[in-house]
């Protein structure tokens, strides 16, 4: 694993994309932001309209999500049994390639509105 | 073993039970940071459970086509029980949030961290001087007041 500097590093430059990135997302979401209601925002349309207009924002937002959560989580299991250090870097490596492969798969593999 | 003498045994565990998930055997009073680290924690790590499952719902479309997302979005938003789990999320994301912008402020841009002195007593530590309780009791405010808006949008909206 990199060293814990660097980890840490870029748990902050996370978390500084996530507050641009998730207050974008959560906007999406606002009524009186975009004019339409919260339920009417998750519909087919909008959500495909989304995804094929900025879907890279919303896998960067995953990513980034992915990476500051899985790591902090990490951080916490270091803590909790620290001889189990290598267990714990696997466990998160794991994970975020599962989920970012999960993600990526999403925003690729969207079929065409019917 | 007793009650009593497994507090005892977790008082004297050093490290994450203590430390971290544990705040019932924590000395939380009048110490808002310590709450504030326990929330942190606790918040942080339902957010990471729920984005696992996000990733997993959003995956819809592609898995299945948008007619099983759309009937899936409309047996989210009849429950009840889906609000309210939705509700719960949002006030978890606006305090993790919004304390991580605090934590963000003074410990990745030096902010209210104030000049170096010697620690003469009674010291007092930096963080809990008034410019990083301003923060954090600004944190404290904010969060039910745009967790009630976020309430309003999920349950109205």
């Amino acid at each position: 694993m990199a060293r814990t500097w660097t980890m840490q590093f870029l748990q902050y430059v996370t978390a500084i994309l996530l507050i641009v990135l998730l207050s974008f997302h959560l906007a999406e979401r606002i009524p009186w932001i975009t004019g339409i209601s919260y339920h009417e925002s998750l519909k087919s349309e909008r959500v495909a309209d989304a995804y094929s207009s900025y879907g890279w924002v919303l896998l960067l937002l995953a990513y980034a999500a992915l990476f500051h959560g899985l790591n902090g989580f990490r951080g916490m299991l270091h803590e909790w049994k620290p001889r189990h250090g290598r267990l714990w870097d696997l466990v998160f490596i794991i994970l975020f390639l599962v989920f970012a492969g999960i993600a990526t798969y999403t925003v690729v593999g969207l079929p065409p509105l019917p | 073993m007793g009650l009593t003498d497994r507090v005892r045994q977790y008082r004297n565990l050093p490290g994450f039970l203590q430390a971290s998930l544990n705040p019932w055997l924590i000395k939380a009073r009048n110490n808002p940071e310590r709450l504030a680290f326990v929330l942190h924690r606790v918040t942080g790590f339902t957010v990471l459970l729920y984005l696992f499952l996000h990733i997993i719902v959003t995956n819809t479309p592609a898995r299945a086509g948008w007619e099983a997302w759309d009937s899936l979005m409309e047996a989210f938003g009849a429950a009840l029980f889906n609000k309210v789990g939705e509700f719960i999320i949002a006030g978890f994301v606006i305090f993790h949030g919004m304390n991580g912008i605090r934590l963000l402020l003074t410990e990745f841009f030096g902010v209210c961290i104030g000049k170096p002195e010697k620690p003469k007593p009674p010291y007092i530590p930096p963080s809990f001087k008034a410019c990083q309780r301003r923060l954090l009791y600004l944190v404290f405010a904010l969060w039910p007041i745009l967790w009630a808006i976020a309430g309003y949008i999920i349950f109205k909206g």
